[in-house]
């Protein structure tokens, strides 16, 4: 293929003009690419450091929240979900007292950790864990990719879909004692084996 | 590497094709005459980049679009930058097409065989008007709504098709979401793939027509890099031009970049809202034609706003042909002038009789105030999820003055000490600013200010049992027996003043709490509840009632109705019925929000930093 940009017109020239030409050629080539690239660049970065914006922004999760009274939990150690309440920020919508999550509440009947939160994300891939009741003893089940866990929130099969077991949340003991159930709702990153906060 | 390089350019001839551009001949030497076509292709490719990432932030719809721009402009960093240059690129590339179309007309660059090349420039100019008239809609504040709207309209003009071509916009029966989504894929799809293809097809033309041209030439020299440096130049004088129009207001504050308004209200106009000012020619061109005309149906309006604007673009077009006849290209010459200075000419009678304008200038500034407004509270509050214009809506320092405007500045006025705010048309009820506060009570209980304007003065109640009441208090009394009234009477007033509550009078009042209950008790004793009840002491039906005196509940009751029991029975000679029940607010003139609005921003009770 070849545009049409027209032939090979110009006549060369011979000697020290040559020699002239050609260094004023050099500089001209120099200037001509050290503009464009700045006149390119000077757009470019900026959108690109405002692509980047999202990197700068904090998560608002990492605080402890209310979610029940602890005579709410069943006293056999069956666990419950309970949603989070929370404000929520969507760039930029502020509002009030709106879901963010849920999070799994259950006796665990150690009197050093009286109450076990688990967070209802599955680690896998991110789906929301449910809670099988069966005669043989309940379980959490995956239902996006079939990971099951036991009471504790450890993986039943080995090999197991999930990388690692639930994760688990942050209850304060203060709270417990005066019947409140108050967690640290925060986010994990899935697919690993570590439990790395999502920031 | 190297066979990987040859298999590339065996299989796609890149090379050779780049190097053969590179090495077109200009003929008769490089010109800084010929760069017009590289600047507005950089000023072009500023708009495609900053476009695409503003493009990442833009949300089409009428609750989110004004939000995230200003997510973008004030939240984002580099956003309010990225904003304002491809704001001003789109400016230049509009002023840098009209140059070289000019210069073509001009020069007569347009000749055979560059009609086609003539053409594509035209087209540019075109598409780069639409690109201006689209963007302006998508920030969705109020003058880019309002004027886009005003646009949208005059498809109405249009005999037969107008109606269908209005709802094809609008995207529906009304402006909204839908307005905002089409208009996005007019402006970042249509029209910028339209100029895109029309750049493409300008070069190639241009270069097949200069070919022919310099294969005749005495003298050629080759593209790169004798034209290409000029070239470069002249985009850097291009990105210079953009960044200081960028940065105009500073890097700083929350002015830089490019203004945005308040959040578009489709339910209200805006009557300073102006087209961008490459249409203000136009926009006083269609002044000059009547409205009220019609011609087998047809307005009149329909001349200055399609036809003669169509008819030009023809002659334009036909420039080419044109100029082979006799006196052709002299024509074309002058009646390019003859548009340009016409549009020069018309937009500065425009602008400057808005300059003139007391009440364009008076409805710019509200605007501003909003603007600013709208921008306090998103920082304080949040955006809620209906919309930015709900915190305007919802907000007394904003609803206020115009509510008080609509329903109250006929009679009553609003005006400080230096007499700044709102001036009634005809003064004939108390001035309300600062309404039971201890100073504006003091003023009422002054016998030289309870007969004047501010209170008594231009009402039937100058000569009532109030006036006559103060004046015999003051009256026959020694120096010494008056500065012990007056110690007294102040007693009374912070006492009355702080059954209103304010907020901005909390701390005054809690730190005289002995004084204001002295005062409380002075109430009863020194003759006010002989007419005014004030909680167990007087009684109803002679005058206003005293008990939470100018509180947020006695305020709204007030409005609503002054002729009620409580406050002025029959001896309410002018003042509406505003809410007749607070219950039944289908039958009022002013709903209990608008109420609970107005009567915050009587008491001074809004949001502030």
């Amino acid at each position: 293929m070849k545009i049409p940009c027209g032939g090979d017109g110009h006549r060369p020239r011979v000697g020290r003009a040559a020699d002239a030409e050609g260094r004023r050629g050099f500089l001209a080539k120099a200037v001509t690419l050290a503009l464009g690239g700045v006149g390119l660049l000077v757009p470019a970065v900026t959108g690109i450091v405002a692509f980047f914006n999202p990197l700068r922004q904090k998560s608002q999760t990492g605080q402890f929240l209310r979610l029940t009274s602890l005579d709410v939990l069943p006293e056999d150690g069956t666990p419950r979900r309970f949603p989070v309440v929370a404000d929520r920020t969507d760039a930029w919508n502020r509002s009030a007292n709106e879901p963010i999550g849920a999070v799994f509440l259950r006796r665990t009947g150690d009197p050093q950790e009286p109450v076990l939160a688990l967070h209802v994300v599955c680690p896998h891939a991110g789906c929301y864990i449910e809670y099988r009741d069966a005669p043989e003893g309940g379980r959490f089940f995956c239902p996006c990719h079939g990971a099951g866990f036991d009471l504790n929130g450890n993986c039943l099969e080995r090999p197991s879909e999930s990388p690692r077991r639930m994760d688990t949340l942050e209850v304060d003991p203060q709270a417990l004692q005066a019947g409140e159930v108050r967690v640290k709702f925060e986010n994990f990153q899935t697919g690993t084996s570590k439990k790395v906060k999502r920031a | 590497m190297r066979s990987l390089r040859h298999w590339i350019e065996d299989r796609t001839g890149l090379g050779e094709t780049a190097r053969s551009c590179l090495d077109a001949p200009i003929a008769g030497g490089a010109c800084w005459c010929r760069v017009w076509p590289a600047t507005i292709a950089f000023a072009f490719c500023v708009q495609l980049i900053t476009g695409f990432f503003l493009w990442m932030y833009y949300s089409p719809g009428a609750q989110t679009a004004w939000e995230s721009v200003y997510f973008l402009q004030h939240e984002v960093a580099g956003g309010w930058l990225l904003r304002a240059m491809h704001h001003w690129s789109g400016q230049v590339l509009l002023v840098l097409v009209g140059l070289y179309l000019i210069q073509m007309i001009v020069t007569g660059a347009y000749r055979a065989p560059r009609e086609l090349v003539f053409w594509t420039v035209l087209l540019m100019a075109l598409v780069t008007l639409g690109s201006l008239l689209t963007g302006d809609l998508l920030a969705w504040d109020q003058n880019s709504f309002s004027s886009t709207q005003t646009r949208v309209n005059f498809l109405e003009l249009l005999p037969w098709v107008g109606g269908g071509l209005w709802r094809l916009a609008a995207g529906g029966p009304q402006f909204g979401h839908l307005t905002l989504t089409r208009f996005l894929v007019l402006h970042v799809c249509c029209l910028s793939g339209s100029f895109l293809l029309l750049l493409a097809l300008h070069v190639v033309l241009g270069r097949r027509a200069d070919a022919a041209k310099a294969a005749a030439a005495e003298m050629t020299v080759p593209f790169w890099p004798h034209q290409a440096v000029r070239n470069a130049v002249a985009m850097a004088i291009v990105l210079v031009a953009i960044l200081l129009l960028s940065l105009r207001h500073g890097i700083s504050g929350d002015d830089r970049g490019v203004a945005l308004g308040s959040p578009a209200d489709t339910s209200s106009s805006f009557a300073a809202a102006r087209p961008e000012w490459a249409f203000r020619g136009l926009y006083e061109f269609a002044h000059l034609f009547p409205g009220d005309v019609e011609i087998l149906g047809v307005s009149l309006k329909i001349l200055p706003i399609f036809v003669i604007p169509g008819l030009l673009v023809c002659v334009f077009l036909a420039m080419p042909w044109t100029a082979r006849r006799p006196a052709g290209h002299p024509f074309n010459v002058g009646l390019a002038a003859v548009v340009l200075v016409g549009v020069a000419v018309l937009s500065v009678v425009s602008v400057r009789k808005d300059l003139q304008d007391e009440e364009y200038q008076a409805a710019l500034r509200t605007e501003d105030d909003h603007a600013w407004r709208a921008v306090q509270l998103t920082r304080a509050k949040g955006i809620p999820l209906t919309g930015a214009l709900t915190l305007l809506r919802e907000d007394p320092k904003t609803q206020g003055p115009i509510l008080f405007k609509t329903h109250c500045a006929s009679c009553h006025n609003y005006l400080d000490a230096q007499q700044q705010g709102i001036k009634a048309e005809k003064p004939s009820a108390p001035n309300l600013y600062g309404f039971a506060t201890r100073q504006w009570i003091a003023g009422l209980l002054d016998p030289r200010t309870i007969t004047g304007p501010d209170y008594f003065g231009n009402t039937k109640f100058k000569r009532g049992d109030m006036v006559d009441f103060v004046e015999t208090l003051y009256e026959g009394l020694e120096a010494a027996e008056l500065k012990e009234l007056k110690e007294e009477l102040s007693t009374v007033v912070a006492g009355l003043s702080a059954e209103a509550q304010f907020k901005s009078q909390r701390e005054l009042d809690e730190k005289e709490a002995a004084r204001v209950s002295k005062g409380k008790a002075l109430i009863g004793e020194i003759g006010c509840t002989d007419c005014h009840k004030f909680h167990d002491k007087g009684r109803l039906g002679v005058a206003p009632d005293h008990t939470g005196y100018g509180s947020r509940e006695w305020t709204i009751a007030i409005i609503a109705n002054a002729g009620d029991r409580r406050f002025y029975r029959d001896d309410n000679d002018r003042m509406p019925v505003y809410a007749e029940s607070l219950g039944d607010p289908a039958n009022n003139i002013l709903q209990n929000r608008e109420l609970g609005l107005l009567a915050d921003w009587l008491r001074g009770e809004w949001f502030e930093e």
